[in-house]
């Protein structure tokens, strides 16, 4: 067997080819950097755990936080996050004129939820609530809080910055569907993140 | 082999870009049919503490609910259900055993932690 039926063998009985994933190198890095940072939330999130059944007690979230609010909050990075899914179906249709309104529309959604977040945590700031000390009797309370969503709304942050670019480069016509697809996976993430965190912070 | 949208896949589909992927070609109404469903799964999870439940199931319920509306969103807006079994399998498996693997080990050792305190 020559070197190329031995390795023509091979590929067909993995099937991988040159191209095990099937996506480029770009949408691949994409995907292990959102893995890297997924494994960093959870980190952030098995502590705040440990902590809090370390504790034993715990503030009650309803004295704390506004529900309604953190319903908002989370009302708009859903819609944000289809926004941004059909920004990338209309990139991935050609249609980048519809592609970039909706990547505006997302824009906008995540400059709401960042403006919702810096309220929340005046709010809470003018309460008394510190890294290191807050009125609700557990100080680690307010520190994981500032730490695990003030992470995430850097993220958020970052992403905004990132969908402002797109939509200035869709309008120059610099950017094309795979821009926006990159961009979108990120935005889902940022959105995959608040799930957990909606969930283990103000819910449980 | 073809997906839904009808676009190649495989090892003999061109990548000549992230464009050339197919999963991003769904209908739009997708999209919203799966944003109704995450809308609904958040108010069933602010409202859970209203219903006549023991707090266990009432955690469980939050739980699953969470899994599900993360599943939704890497499955219909990540577009990972269209996506090979290698990458999914190399993308969620590894992050949901990691995770796992994190918070099986912390939840014994806190309880621990929790029992010599009160000791």
């Amino acid at each position: 067997m020559t070197s190329m039926e031995h390795r023509t063998a091979a590929e067909v009985h993995w099937e991988g080819g040159v191209s095990p994933f099937g996506v480029p190198w770009q949408k691949l890095m994409m995907w292990f950097f959102l893995v890297t940072d997924a494994l960093l939330f959870a980190g952030f999130l098995a502590a705040y755990g440990f902590v809090r059944l370390a504790n034993g007690t715990w503030p009650v979230r309803s004295e704390v936080f506004s529900m309604p609010f953190i319903g908002l909050m989370t009302f708009v990075l859903i819609t944000s996050s289809a926004t941004m899914a059909t920004a990338v179906g209309a990139a991935h249709r050609g249609d980048l004129r519809l592609a970039r309104t909706f990547v505006v529309l997302t824009t906008i959604g995540g400059l709401f939820f960042l403006g919702c977040q810096a309220r929340e945590w005046t709010g809470l700031i003018l309460e008394g609530a510190r890294l290191t000390a807050n009125p609700w009797g557990v100080p680690a309370f307010s520190g994981f809080f500032f730490m695990i969503t003030g992470f995430h709304g850097t993220h958020v942050l970052i992403g905004v910055v990132l969908l402002a670019l797109l939509a200035a480069r869709l309008r120059s016509g610099r950017s094309s569907a795979s821009g926006v697809e990159l961009v979108g996976l990120y935005w889902h993430f940022v959105d995959l993140v608040w799930v957990f965190i909606f969930t283990f912070f103000y819910l449980i | 082999m073809t997906t839904i949208s009808g676009h190649m896949t495989g090892a003999t589909a061109p990548l000549t870009g992230v464009s050339a992927q197919p999963m991003g070609v769904m209908p739009y109404s997708k999209y919203w049919i799966s944003w109704g469903a995450l809308l609904g799964l958040t108010m069933v999870m602010l409202f859970s503490e209203t219903l006549p439940l023991y707090r266990t199931a009432a955690v469980m319920l939050l739980l699953v609910a969470m899994l599900v509306k993360a599943g939704v969103i890497a499955a219909w807006f990540m577009h990972l259900r269209f996506e090979r079994a290698a990458l999914v399998i190399s993308i969620v498996g590894a992050t949901v055993l990691t995770a796992v693997a994190l918070f099986g080990l912390i939840v014994p050792d806190a309880i621990a932690t929790l029992r010599q305190a009160a000791q």
